[in-house]
């Protein structure tokens, strides 16, 4: 049984599952970033298997989508992490437990 | 055959790679395990013959956006991470019933059978279209693409300077 496109988008899933998992459970700024990140590159990979599969491959519409993604997610990385560093000058913590600050006490 | 095994154990080195980044007390080996689960990614795309995708994914997850995390977990909170306090947000409990719950979502169409393509059609693996596409209908989008990435670049230097200026001032009163 060959490769189908079943088995890609499962395993799109499960790894979108995983990154959720991650952003939600995690209490360091900079895992829940990476976790962001593991959902991007599954969809990605969903794109790039839908390519594969779909009928006229040679518009490479999957290719040049997940291109665009990749620059945008380059981008997201870049700012978020600049702002991860800048809550840290501030509040000398990434812990997301502790910055509630906007949190009525 | 061969396609098939590739397939598997590719699959199987990017769940571990994201499972491990993602529950790793250590940030350190959590940002490794995400770059191999960037090199199994590439190494999938590569096996659906989009290999100017699979390089661009090594340059800029392996090679940048990887370096970047390591950057920013050096520079911000101690890296082993007290053995003393959790990892785990407050009611996590209902983070992974969440998580577990969309993949079911996500998995519904796949339990109830749904009619996706099963066939391939013949690709001749060529970056020279790429770039003809690129060139020709989304010329705009690569143009906004470039104008998002000068202003992220600019944005993340003012972001990370903030503190710092504001600090220098405060010295020279």
């Amino acid at each position: 049984m060959p490769v189908t496109l079943e088995h890609c988008l499962i395993l799109g899933a499960v790894l979108f599952c995983i990154g959720l998992l991650g952003a939600f459970t995690r209490r360091n700024a900079v895992v829940v970033l990476f976790s962001i990140e593991i959902m991007l590159n599954a969809a990605n990979l969903n794109f790039i298997a839908f390519w594969r599969f779909s009928d006229n491959p040679d518009q490479l519409h999957g290719p040049l989508f997940t291109l665009f993604t990749i620059a945008v997610a380059a981008a997201e990385v870049a700012v978020g992490l600049a702002l991860v560093i800048a809550v840290y000058r501030h509040f000398k913590t990434v812990d997301l437990e502790q910055l509630d600050t906007l949190k009525e006490e | 055959m061969t396609q098939e095994i590739t397939f598997w154990v590719l699959a199987v080195i990017a769940v571990l790679g994201a499972l491990l980044a993602v529950r790793r007390r250590n940030l350190i080996h959590g940002v490794f395990a995400l770059m191999i689960f960037f090199a199994a990614l590439a190494g999938l795309f590569l096996l659906l013959l989009a290999e100017f995708i699979a390089a661009v994914q090594i340059l800029v997850y392996i090679g940048a956006v990887g370096i970047l995390l390591l950057f920013a977990i050096m520079l911000t909170e101690r890296v082993t991470g007290d053995d003393a306090r959790d990892i785990t947000s407050r009611g996590s409990f209902w983070g992974w019933a969440a998580a577990l719950a969309v993949l079911v979502f996500l998995l519904l169409p796949t339990i109830q059978g749904a009619d996706l393509p099963q066939t391939v059609q013949p690709i001749n693996p060529s970056v020279k279209a790429l770039g003809f596409k690129l060139m020709n209908p989304y010329v705009v989008t690569l143009e906004v693409l470039a104008l998002l990435l000068t202003a992220a670049l600019v944005g993340a230097v003012a972001a990370a300077q903030g503190g710092e200026k504001k600090k220098e001032d405060a010295g020279d009163a």
